[in-house]
Parts: structure tokens; C-alpha cells; sequence
């Protein structure tokens, strides 16, 4: 691990087992779907069979009046004031009169039991007026393409800006905008003619990436009561308790505080679960029905109708001179959101053009609609999209020139002060330092190794940067002291990675006190402090930075108390191991305990020592990876197989490198993944034809090497607790790209879209 | 998944009875590992599943040098890889069972339920059907031994009648100087499903230079395993060099009657025909020449 | 279709399951008995994350109807440690951060457990193919298989 002069930290920077650990391995663990309550009824959806059709009739007084059915439940069962047809499906979570895609979920079934409500929901009779539905991306470009849907309220961003803090420079308006086009823009600097016209070397080319989905194991799963007094009560797998309450209020139309969300596990989001979609449709039913209703997506349900991340299409013209400089970009990125806008043409169209310098530049990116599921955050939304296209045009133009790809990048890289596409420039960053890790890695060392495979097939080797610039959000936290002089930390962020245990971790370095006496409680959110989603690559460092003022305000409370039995300055005082004491003088100390008692106690006047700690967002903190694999393809069936793999990342500080190296090699797989084997189909009527974990491919433990990791720590004060950055994100961007790079450096073909299948291979090479 | 009526009889004999007395709209269970996403994602929804769990006589392999090998219809997938016999004598067959999905699957799936859910890219089918293995049908008028090619008769088709079950598969003793192998092409290293397979069988002449006997059998490119007439023509009675070898290869992938679908386009599923038909003769024939 | 009675052996007890004979196993255990370490990933067999034993094999029980594990041994999560004492693999996952969410982990934690079983000693690449039937998409697998790997070297 590359490490800076900094202090010696006891606590935090140490590889730290997650502190549920033991309740994760005895499945002691509480998920939605464990929580056990009486009265409780199963909601089962119908989902339509057409991507674009007019309900002509639904009936659904048979399924009603089937004996165990508590209620069926349609658009008409929405609130009142819900727009139907509203431009974000969370705010009209049923089709109304109009269905956009193929799954759109039509009418809902409560009932005693899952099967009764399974059986019901054959008897619900539904009329559909199929209409054109429009599912090629270029098509949907078109002035004359018939329109996705006839009517849509305004647009909602807010989601996408939670996850980075990137502008809204909006393009020019034009006058005539085609029918399925949602927003455009355009960054530009420079004159990128000009820089064509200086360059050595041009590359032109076109890539594509393909909608894949988040791949939770976890399907979306909500259980929603309401009593007759309208008090909703919540459990679901969700990214964000204080969002989904946020999101739900709106659309039951109630105050925030009437719907209390406990905090569970979440079985996997990776931005998926950021929307409360099984909420919205079990409280449709549960405001009626005043019981509890669970809705447990099933997996080709959550396939079908879920919020699966957006394909993008790409143009790349990217020129440089022989001396390797970069004379200019010219970008144009197409983001498909799906049947509902939103989609996150800003964050990869910005990145898209801020890996590098360059001078003379254009960003144009539109964003259309087409008849298919509304699209939803994926981990790095936009990213591994837009980081595969402008990758793969950097190998291509190394190749090209005969440039090496290292040197390249180094001379090329963004560094502070550099700017974004979108004009704003960056703080202190840390790609080249990243660059210059990678030569430190076993991988690097092994790069030319072949290793044993059938003689047939071809070994390569490929790399590619990316980055994410991370999001930002308010959080608070409260620390405090209980009787006896344990810590008790109350957190209302989600924890997906470990964050908890990292968030103890803090408390422990801030008091000086082992993890034993620490103990982290969340409640709900009526009893928890108010955090952003867990999303955005921001959970740690803002509400690491909440969690560091609240102990401080705990140890500063105790300081004073101490300072005032033992006649001192507060300035005199450190804590150790559970108590508060002179510095240098160890024999004049207070336990916590004490303390603890003293604030806690029948009659006492101490006050109890209770901290709070509260932050905006902070600085953005952007962070980057480079990911390096190598790989064996078949030359005759275009199998790949993948045999080693690195990633270097810059997190800016580890608070526990276990949960970093974890989170980095998860992250890298999935980007692998996205680059290999993973994308949603849909045939030409708009049908999607593989809603299954058989056909949607996953990558198992046999697809996958171990992959190696380096922390790069390049901290950024302010950004986080001890400089750390955001850092969930960063490792989805680069892989796919590495893949594409090495099955090139493998057999010389060079596929233009992900996945990178054994058929596109083949296909590339002219062999079909 | 909708309900429906469940019954666990203790004979062929007690199941065959029920499936004719109970009528239409009833489903054979064996492993399950096709069945229940079938009743739960498909559609399928019968009104009673007649269970094959306590059949003890469903279970079993018996292996002789001369007669060859039997094997209950109710056999596992885990049971029949581990059979020392079944390594020893037919390493195809397990080939093709460590193929099925997943371990797990392997231990429930039944190697009845591989032939009569008769999914086009059944991975056991070709290494059987290769292999000219027959099949024993229990009805209620009695049983009979049919070529295991004649059971599976279209996609989710056989030629059973909906009070007949599958109860044996039989297997010939090996040829002398005889090998066979099967391989599938599949995105992922696990948990998947075959693009294209191809399972083949062949015997060379005493000198071991000419192929006497050749069975190839293709997975997931046809309505049902497909035999290669056409690739097992240009093979019999011919040299067994790479030349020959290239000639059925090419004669397979022409036999291949694909579909496109989002698992693969047609004119990719020929080449994977073509190229695995060809590994697979080349590792027969070193096989055989290596006396293994 | 009616409720039957149903008579299941889980972790060394006995219980009886009153249920439509379409309950899944999974279901049963869970809703029925209690014990809901065992999840559902996907319903068809795909995943891995329902993965427990049937008299000592590992499999996914969103496939095993309640009526067809009778008379077998069911051994789910619950079971593995024993006297409120951890299974080294247990143990291991901890210490070696291999997990993330948790979701996959009962069912992976089945798998690995039967595969020592059977090979105490086995290598990394029969380790990725003993649980190559169950997904994850936290961890990458790479800190699953370090600490599967710790408990069959030692």
C-alpha cells in the first residue's frame, strides 16, 4: 500500500472483520422478506405483454371476488392527486390508461397467500391496443419516429444529482425537437477543427454498450402496513430510508414523519434500490386495505419491470500528434432512458470527455426514450458506458501510432486544476499516481507470463483508466455515552459495504477506544439521523464526516467534565482505552464509565453526554481506477476466458482496506461482467426474451480470477474522514473497457460493443 | 406457483395407475430442476404432480461386461458421474452430467427427467443418443424398449403418453477400440446452457487407421439432439486423419438446423457445430490410439 | 388442493409443516419453522443463495417441493455451527471479509461447507468450482474463495 507521512492510526487504516459479521454467517441477518408480521398479505403484479398498447379494458372484479383475495388493485387505486402518466414511474407506479413497456406493471393482487394471489391473477381480464413500439436507439433519434407515449409530466433530476455534483448546463434549444429526444446538451472548448487539422493520427469510430441490470441477489422486496389513522409503517430493501420515505410522502401525499422506514439489510443495490418501487405498489394497496402487504419482486419480474441501466451509443473522433499529445475529442454520446427520462446522459457524457486533457473538445449528448423499462442507477451511472467508448478509441489510436498506451495516458491524464467537459475543473486528484501504482503490481510484473492453456487458443493483455466524481449529501450522526462508559453510535445511513463497521471505526480512532465498548445501533427513521441515500460513492465520507464531529463533541464534552474535577485545561486532556487523563500524567484520569454514571445517574445534574454531529455536502472528491486484465480466447468459437486481474484505486484514505479491497474487487467483477457476459435483450416487438438469472449471465466463481488490489491513497482534506474519498463507484468504470482491450491485444479483433460475446468476436473477425 | 393435487405412490406400477385414473392435466416430478421453473415462470400448471420420490426401484445402476449398462430413470446426476462403472466404461455420459447446471442441480436433477423434459439442449441426451442408447417405458398396458432418439420428439416433446413413464435407459457393453465425447459451447464456466453441443462416438479398425463406427449426435441446434447422418456418412469406412475429420465437421454444421434466438444466431451455432464436432473426433480418435 | 401435514427433519429436529403440497422447501423453512438464514435469490435454481442439504448434499431448495424432503435431513445455515460454536468456514468468512450485503452468504457458506467436507483439501480451482452454482455480486468472490482456501490449508 503506497503510504504518505501521516500519523499512526490505531483504529482506522487497519484491515477491520465487519462487526455483523458473525450475524451475516449464521443468517442471523435480517432482510425484508425475514420480518414476520400478523396479518400479512401477498401482493403478486401483472405485468403487460406488450412494450407500447392502450388498455382498452381491464377487468378485475373475477380476480376480486376469488376466494382468498383481499383486493386487486389498478392506476384508479392510485392516490388522487398522482399524476398518472407522470414522467417518473416511482410517482405512477402503475400503467394507466397507456402502457410504455413490455413488464409495466397493469394491476396488483393481495391475497391471504402468494398462490392465491398467483391464481388470481388469471382471472384479471385486460384488453390491449397494441401500438408501434419504438426500440431501436438511432430509430428513436428520428424526427418521423412514432412517439414512446403520448403524454409525460415534467422531468425529475433530482436522483441524478444526489449521485454527482455535475451541472445542468443545458445544450441550445432547438426549435424542433424529435418526438422521443428528453434533454440534449452540449459542452464545447476550443475549436476541435483546428485540432483535427494538427493532429498525426484521427480515430473514428463507433461503440455500443448494452442495458444491463444491477444483478442483486436481493430482489426488490417491500412489506408496507397503514392503520386507520393513515401511519404507514415500512420495511424494504432499500439504498435509502430517509429517500424512499422522501419519495413515498409524495406519493401517497402524506408528511414525511406519517411513514417510518426501519433500517434493515439490503441484499444488494448498486443503485437499483435507490427508487422505492415495491413500496409505491404494496402502499397503493396497504392505504386500502389497512394490513401489512409484502411485495417480494420475483426475479424475472425485477428483470422485466425493475430500473435496469441505460445502453448507450457513442461517436468517438479522438486525434493526437506524434508526440503523443491530444489535439482533440469530438464525443457524441445517445443515452435509451427507457420508457421515462432520467437517464444519466450528464455524468457519462461529463466524463466521457474528462479523462484527458484536451484542449479543443465537444460533447454532444442527447437522450432519447424508447418502450422499454425505465432505466436506473447503476453503479457509476453512464460510466462504464461512456469509460468503455473513450478507452477503447485510446487503445485504438496507441495501437494505431505505435504510442505506448502507459506513457500515453500519463502525458495525456487529467491532474488538478485540469478541466471537466462540463468547464469545471478538478481539485486534487489522483490518475497519475494511480498510473504510476500500476507498474507496481504483480499483474504489471506478469504481464508478459503466459500461462499454461490448450495451444490453441490466444493470450492478451488489456487496461484501461476510469473514474466517477462522486456525490455529495447533508448527514448527521450522534454519538453517545451510556451508563456503564460504553459508546453507542446512531447512524440512518444504509449500509451496503460495511460502512457501519467503518463508521465504529472512526468513533474508536476519535476516543481512542477499542471497537468492543463501541456499539452502532440504527433504528428507523423516526428515531434515526437524517442521512442521504447510500449512493453516489459518498456513504463514508459524509457521513464518516458526521460520525467524526459527533465523537469529537462526545470527547469534548467529556474533556470539559474532566477538566473541571481535575482542575485543568480541557487542552491537557487525551483519551485512552475508556478513559480521559492528563497527558503525561496517566495517573490522573476518569474512566468513561465514570463519566457515563455521573451523566446518567437518578438525580444527577451532570447533563447526559449525548453528541451530535451535522454536515453538508462536502468538497467533491473524485476518484480513479485503472483495471488490468489478461485473458485466453479461443480463436475458433471466440470463447474468453479470464485469467488475471488487477485493479489500482485511488480512495484517498482507507478506513478499513478490508471493506476497500472488498468493494474494489466486487466492483471489478461487475465491470468485467458488464464487459463479458451481461446485457438485456429485447426483440424487435419490444419483448424482453432473457428474464432470468440462466439467460441474464451473471459471472460465477469459475468466469472470474482473483483480483489483485492496490490502494492508492491520494487524500483530500475536507472530502472525507481522514481525506477519504468516495470510492464504491470508481471500480465499475474501466473494466469492460480492459476486457475489449485485451481480447483486441489476444486475436486483433476489435469489438465495438459490450458485452464482448463470443459471437460479436467471431463476427469482428469476419468468421460469420 | 398455482396449487394443485400431490401424490407420492411407492410403485411404477401405483404411478402409471394414477396418471391413467386421474386423466389429463397431470406432470411427472423427478428431480424437479425443469418442472418448477416450468410451473413457476412458464406458465405451466397442472392439476396434480404425481412424485416419483419413494419409487425405490426408480433407482439404480447395474453394469455387466457383456449386457452393458442400465440405469434407473430416477439416477441422479451426482449418482451417475460417481459410479465407478459409468467413469470407467462410458466417461461421456459423465461428461454430460457435470454439464447440468450447477452441483446442486446435479443432486436433484434425474437423468428420466433430462430425456423426458426433452429440451433441445439437454446436455445428457447426445452422449446417450451417441452411444445408441434404448430407453424401457412403463404404461398401463405394459412396457417397451425403444431407441432413445425415438423418446424425445420435439421441443418439451416425447413420444410417451401421458400415463407412461420413462423407468431404464440401456446402454450397450463398449466397442473394442471405441471412444466418445461431449462438449458444449456456453458463455459462462457454470450455471448455463449450451449454445451448440456436440456428443460423438466412434470406433476405429484394428489397425486403428479407419473409422467403423461413428454416431454424432448435436445438442441445442435442432428441435431435438439431432443425429449427423450426413457427418457419420463421410466419416465410416474413411481414414481417420484431419482431413476426414474437417470433411464431417463441415458435413454437421451443413446436418445443424439452428434457430437464431438471444442465446445465439444460427450461422454462429454452425460454427460452434463445425469446431466442436471436429475437437471432439480428434479426441476420440487420440483416445482410442492412446488406448484409453 | 388442500393442506396437508408434513413431517420435516431440520438441524437435528422434527417439525410439522400444515401446507398446500405447492410450498416450496425453502418456504417452509422459513415461514413455517422459522429458521430464515436460507434466501431466495431467484426461484428457478439459478442463483445458489436457497442452497441448504438434503441428507448431506447441497441443493437448491426453491426447486424441492416440502412433500419431496420428506423423510431426508435437512441441514440449513442454522445448523452448521454447532453448540452456539462457529464452523471454521463461518469462522473464516468473517476474518476474512468474505461477504459484503450477506445475502449469498447462508448459501455459500452450504456449499463451501459440503465441498471440505468432501475435500478437506482442496485447491483453488476446485474451491471456485464447489461454489461456482452460487452467485455473488458484492465481494468478486476473491476474499470467499481466501477464506475458503484458509480453513482447507490449515
Amino acid at each position: 500500500m503506497t503510504t504518505t507521512a501521516r500519523p499512526n492510526y490505531r483504529f482506522v487504516n487497519k484491515k477491520q472483520p465487519r462487526l455483523e459479521g458473525v450475524a451475516k454467517v449464521t443468517g442471523r441477518t435480517t432482510f425484508t422478506a425475514d420480518v414476520k408480521l400478523p396479518r400479512l398479505a401477498h401482493m403478486k403484479l401483472l405485468l403487460a405483454p406488450h412494450a407500447h398498447a392502450i388498455i382498452k379494458k381491464l377487468d378485475t372484479s373475477k380476480a376480486a371476488a376469488y376466494p382468498g383475495v383481499a383486493g386487486v388493485f389498478t392506476a384508479d387505486d392510485m392516490p388522487a392527486h398522482v399524476q398518472r402518466d407522470a414522467a417518473a414511474r416511482v410517482m405512477t407506479p402503475f400503467a394507466h390508461r397507456e402502457v410504455v413497456f413490455f413488464g409495466q406493471p397493469v394491476a396488483g393482487v393481495v391475497a391471504e397467500d402468494p398462490s392465491i394471489a398467483e391464481e388470481a391473477l388469471d382471472l384479471i381480464e385486460v384488453e390491449y391496443e397494441p401500438l408501434p413500439a419504438v426500440m431501436d436507439i438511432l430509430d428513436a433519434l428520428k424526427m418521423d419516429a412514432p412517439p414512446v407515449r403520448s403524454g409525460m409530466g415534467g422531468a425529475d433530476n433530482s436522483e441524478l444529482a444526489a449521485h454527482s455534483v455535475v451541472t445542468e448546463d443545458e445544450g441550445p434549444k432547438e426549435d424542433k425537437t424529435p418526438p422521443n429526444v428528453t434533454h440534449r446538451l452540449v459542452w464545447a472548448r476550443g475549436d476541435v477543427e483546428k485540432g483535427f487539422a494538427e493532429a498525426d493520427y484521427i480515430v473514428e469510430k463507433k461503440f455500443h454498450a448494452s442495458w444491463v441490470h444491477q444483478g442483486y441477489i436481493e430482489t426488490m422486496t417491500a412489506t408496507v402496513d397503514c392503520d386507520l389513522d393513515n401511519n404507514y409503517h415500512v420495511w424494504i430493501s432499500t439504498q435509502g430510508s430517509f429517500s424512499s420515505r422522501d419519495g413515498l410522502a409524495k406519493l401517497l401525499g402524506v408528511p414525511e414523519g406519517k411513514i417510518v422506514i426501519e433500517f434493515l439489510e439490503m441484499g444488494g443495490g448498486f443503485g437499483g434500490k435507490i427508487q422505492p418501487y415495491a413500496a409505491t405498489y404494496a402502499a397503493v394497496a396497504a392505504r386500502i386495505l389497512h394490513r401489512p402487504v409484502r411485495l417480494q419482486f420475483s426475479r424475472s419480474q425485477d428483470i422485466r419491470a425493475g430500473n435496469p441501466a441505460p445502453q448507450g451509443y457513442f461517436e468517438i473522433k479522438l486525434a493526437a500528434k506524434k508526440d503523443m499529445t491530444i489535439t482533440a475529442l469530438k464525443a457524441k454520446a445517445v443515452y435509451d432512458s427507457g420508457a421515462f427520462p432520467g437517464s444519466p446522459l450528464m455524468a457519462g457524457g461529463n466524463l466521457l470527455g474528462s479523462y484527458y486533457k484536451t484542449p479543443n473538445q465537444e460533447i454532444e449528448g442527447v437522450e432519447v426514450i424508447t418502450n422499454r423499462v425505465n432505466q436506473g442507477a447503476l453503479r457509476a451511472p453512464g460510466t462504464p458506458q461512456a469509460t468503455f467508448a473513450i478507452e477503447s478509441a485510446v487503445d485504438i489510436l496507441c495501437h494505431e501510432a505505435g504510442f505506448d498506451p502507459w506513457a500515453f495516458r500519463m502525458k495525456n491524464g487529467v491532474e488538478a486544476g485540469d478541466p471537466m467537459a462540463n468547464g469545471r475543473n478538478f481539485g486534487v486528484i489522483g490518475l497519475k499516481q494511480v498510473l504510476t501504482a500500476f507498474k507496481d503490481t504483480t499483474f504489471w510484473k506478469n504481464k508478459d507470463v503466459k500461462p499454461a492453456v490448450d495451444a490453441n487458443k490466444k493470450i492478451g493483455v488489456g487496461w484501461a483508466i476510469g473514474g466517477w466524481l462522486g456525490g455529495g449529501a447533508p448527514t448527521s450522526a450522534a454519538v453517545f455515552l451510556n451508563g456503564d462508559g460504553s459508546i453507542n453510535v446512531d447512524i440512518g445511513s444504509n449500509d451496503i459495504s460495511g460502512t457501519l463497521t467503518s463508521f465504529a471505526m472512526i468513533v474508536a480512532e476519535t476516543l481512542n477506544t477499542p471497537m468492543d465498548r463501541i456499539s452502532l445501533q440504527q433504528g428507523n427513521t423516526a428515531s434515526a439521523p437524517y442521512a442521504g441515500m447510500s449512493a453516489g460513492s459518498k456513504t463514508l465520507r459524509t457521513v464518516g464526516l458526521s460520525v467524526q464531529k459527533a465523537a469529537e463533541s462526545v470527547r469534548d464534552q467529556m474533556f470539559k467534565l474532566v477538566a473541571q474535577r481535575l482542575e485543568c485545561s480541557p487542552e491537557d486532556l487525551e483519551c485512552m482505552d475508556g478513559t480521559v487523563r492528563v497527558k503525561g500524567s496517566p495517573d490522573k484520569s476518569v474512566t468513561f464509565a465514570t463519566l457515563g454514571a455521573m451523566s446518567t445517574g437518578y438525580g444527577s445534574p451532570t447533563p447526559v453526554i449525548y453528541g451530535a454531529g451535522t454536515s453538508g455536502s462536502p468538497a467533491m472528491a473524485p476518484g480513479f481506477a485503472l483495471q488490468a486484465v489478461k485473458v485466453a480466447v479461443d480463436p475458433d468459437t471466440g470463447l474468453v476466458d479470464i485469467l488475471d486481474a488487477c485493479c489500482v484505486q485511488d480512495v484517498g484514505f482507507a478506513v478499513n482496506p478490508l471493506a476497500v479491497e472488498s468493494q474494489i474487487q466486487g466492483g471489478m467483477v461487475q465491470s468485467l461482467a458488464l464487459g463479458y457476459s451481461e446485457e438485456i435483450v429485447w426483440d424487435e416487438k419490444g419483448v424482453l426474451r432473457n428474464p432470468s438469472l440462466l439467460d441474464y449471465r451473471l459471472p460465477t466463481a469459475l468466469d472470474m480470477p482473483n483480483i489483485e488490489v492496490k490502494i492508492v491513497e491520494v487524500p483530500v482534506e475536507g472530502a472525507g474522514p481522514f481525506g477519504a474519498k468516495g470510492m464504491g463507484e470508481p471500480p465499475i468504470a474501466p473494466g469492460a473497457a480492459a476486457l475489449a482491450n485485451a481480447v483486441f491485444n489476444a486475436i486483433g479483433a476489435r469489438v465495438d460493443t459490450i458485452p464482448v460475446t463470443a459471437e460479436r468476436i467471431m463476427r469482428t473477425l469476419g468468421k460469420l | 406457483m398455482h396449487r394443485f393435487d400431490y401424490y407420492t405412490p411407492a410403485t411404477v406400477a401405483e404411478a402409471v395407475d394414477l396418471l391413467r385414473s386421474k386423466g389429463a392435466g397431470g406432470k411427472i416430478l423427478a428431480g424437479g430442476t425443469d418442472l418448477m421453473p416450468a410451473m413457476k415462470e412458464r406458465g405451466r400448471h397442472p392439476k396434480y404432480i404425481v412424485s416419483l420420490k419413494n419409487i425405490t426401484e426408480l433407482r439404480g445402476i447395474s453394469f455387466d461386461p457383456q449386457s452393458g449398462l442400465k440405469v434407473k430413470a430416477g439416477t441422479k446426476m451426482s449418482a451417475l458421474q460417481r459410479d465407478p462403472n459409468v467413469m470407467r466404461h462410458y466417461p461421456v455420459i459423465v461428461q454430460g452430467a457435470k454439464l447440468i447446471g450447477s452441483l446442486q442441480t446435479q443432486n436433484l436433477a434425474t437423468i428420466g427427467g433430462n430425456i423426458c423434459n426433452a429440451a433441445p439442449s439437454a446436455d445428457a441426451v447426445p452422449a446417450l443418443i451417441a452411444l445408441d442408447a434404448t430407453g424401457t417405458v412403463h404404461g398401463p398396458s405394459g412396457s417397451r424398449t425403444v431407441p432413445l432418439s425415438q423418446i424425445i420428439t420435439g421441443p418439451g416433446q416425447t413420444s410417451l403418453a401421458a400415463d407412461e413413464i420413462l423407468t431404464e435407459v440401456q446402454v450397450a457393453a463398449p466397442l473394442p477400440r471405441s471412444a466418445a465425447n461431449y462438449v458444449r459451447h456456453v458463455p459462462r464456466k457454470e450455471l448455463d446452457i449450451a449454445i451448440a453441443g456436440v456428443g460423438v462416438h466412434v470406433q476405429l479398425d484394428e489397425a486403428l487407421q479407419r473409422f467403423t463406427h461413428a454416431r454424432i449426435c448435436l445438442c441445442a441446434v435442432a428441435p431435438v439432439p439431432l443425429r449427423a447422418t450426413g457427418a457419420e456418412a463421410a466419416l465410416v469406412g474413411q481414414p481417420a486423419t484431419a482431413e476426414t475429420i474437417e470433411k464431417a465437421a463441415q458435413a454437421a454444421a451443413a446436418d445443424a438446423r439452428p434457430i437464431s434466438d438471444q442465446r445465439g444466431s444460427a450461422d454462429f451455432r454452425r460454427l460452434l457445430v463445425h469446431t466442436l464436432t471436429a475437437r471432439m473426433l480428434t479426441a476420440s480418435v487420440d483416445a482410442i490410439r492412446a488406448g484409453r | 388442493m388442500a393442506k396437508q401435514s408434513f413431517t420435516l427433519q431440520v438441524n437435528g429436529g422434527t417439525y410439522q409443516v400444515f401446507a398446500e403440497p405447492n410450498k416450496c422447501l425453502h418456504d417452509a423453512i422459513r415461514d413455517d419453522i422459522g429458521f430464515t438464514g436460507t434466501k431466495e435469490g431467484c426461484g428457478t435454481g439459478d442463483c445458489g443463495a436457497c442452497t441448504i442439504w438434503l441428507d448431506g448434499a447441497p441443493v437448491t431448495s426453491c426447486l424441492v417441493l416440502v412433500g419431496e424432503a420428506e423423510g431426508a435431513q435437512i441441514t440449513t445455515i442454522e445448523g452448521l455451527a454447532t453448540d452456539g460454536v462457529l464452523h471454521p468456514l463461518q469462522q473464516a468468512f468473517v476474518e476474512h471479509h468474505g461477504m459484503q450485503c450477506g445475502y449469498c452468504i447462508p448459501g455459500m457458506l452450504m456449499s463451501a461447507a459440503a465441498l471440505l467436507r468432501d475435500n478437506p483439501t482442496a485447491n483453488e480451482d476446485e474451491i471456485r468450482h464447489g461454489i461456482a452454482g452460487n452467485l455473488c455480486r458484492c465481494t468478486g468472490y476473491t476474499k470467499i474463495v481466501d477464506a475458503i482456501k484458509s480453513v482447507a490449508q490449515a
